[in-house]
């Protein structure tokens, strides 16, 4: 009982790191990603397990943590409220060849990072760019001229 | 026939400038740029107090009791981690080593709630009483040692006392956090 309540707890305060941590652009970790999401899990790991390495335990906290998700997507769907909160809203970076340099600032954002998804869309400059958004994930859409 | 259920698709995505559907809610957004900056004070105030020892494993948490006459000290953890190994240490003085042994009284709190794993060095006697276990130990010198390998098995708030054969006894108190 103690350790599928550790699991569900555990999730939660993972999920919450990770939206504190932030959204980084790009639809691959970069390697310190790596580095994050490895130590993430294992340190949350010895806590969430403990010293109960039995099959039975391994069982019950990966129901937990099933239960503790599909709790989480429930809610996602059902308030838009705290849909904001687990994943936060898009954000637009470029609007009107003028950057928000307030969201580019708190989000960690770089202009590179813009420019990388606009190559991606076969745009060659930033000044063809109307819109470039950084969306719930972490993927930045441009919207060509 | 099933009948398949439907709703008219309507344009609930806030749009930017009445063209592209964004869904943006900066008012939210600086709402939680605000929290975030609080949460990570918060983590640094975390991280500062388990430097500390705060949590235990670290300078606040070292605690020592001691007898008036300084003849019966006892160092140990006042915070401790769950599962996680701590050493208490009991020193005798030159006066409380009479006949070339030690003997000391400890509360069963120690044991069982504390969770003794092994006492160092292995005492030549064990008596069980009532709410404690009295040790005895050979000593050749004029003062002496014992530790207490201790290991909670369960978080809690723990009371213990440490007692030489009629004196008052030393009671300390050891949280224990999960």
């Amino acid at each position: 009982m103690e350790a599928a309540l550790r699991a569900f707890i555990g999730y939660f305060f993972v999920v919450l790191i990770v939206r504190i941590v932030g959204r980084r652009p790009g639809k691959q970790l970069t390697p310190f990603e790596f580095v994050l999401i490895f130590f993430m899990g294992g340190l949350a790991l010895t806590a969430i397990v403990g010293d109960e390495l039995s099959f039975t335990n391994a069982i019950c906290q990966v129901i937990a943590i099933a239960l503790a998700h599909r709790l989480t997507s429930w809610i996602r769907s059902k308030s838009s409220r705290a849909a904001r909160l687990i994943d936060g809203t898009p954000l637009i970076l470029i609007e009107r060849d003028q950057w928000r340099t307030e969201t580019m600032t708190k989000m960690r954002i770089a202009d590179d990072d813009v420019m990388f998804a606009a190559r991606d869309k076969g745009l060659r400059k930033l000044s063809d760019v109307e819109r470039a958004i950084l969306e719930r994930n972490g993927d930045i859409s441009v919207l060509p001229k | 026939m099933s009948t398949v259920r439907s709703l008219a698709v309507e344009d609930s995505v806030a749009q930017v400038d009445h063209e592209v559907a964004v869904g943006e809610d900066l008012a939210f957004q600086r709402r939680w740029w605000r929290f975030e900056k609080v949460i990570w004070i918060l983590f640094i105030v975390i991280l500062l107090l388990d430097l500390g020892g705060t949590f235990g494993r670290g300078p606040l948490a070292h605690a020592r009791l001691r007898t008036p006459d300084g003849e019966l000290s006892v160092h140990y953890e006042r915070i401790e981690r769950k599962g996680t190994p701590s050493m208490m240490r009991i020193t005798f003085g030159p006066h409380s080593v009479a006949g070339g042994t030690a003997t000391v009284s400890i509360s069963d709190s120690v044991v069982n709630g504390l969770g003794t794993q092994r006492v160092i060095p292995q005492p030549a006697t064990t008596i069980i009483g009532r709410d404690a276990l009295t040790y005895t130990f050979p000593v050749s010198g004029a003062a002496a040692d014992i530790q207490l390998q201790l290991q909670p098995s369960a978080a809690g708030v723990y009371y213990f006392t440490v007692s030489e054969p009629d004196e008052k006894p030393l009671t300390g108190r050891i949280v224990v956090a999960p």
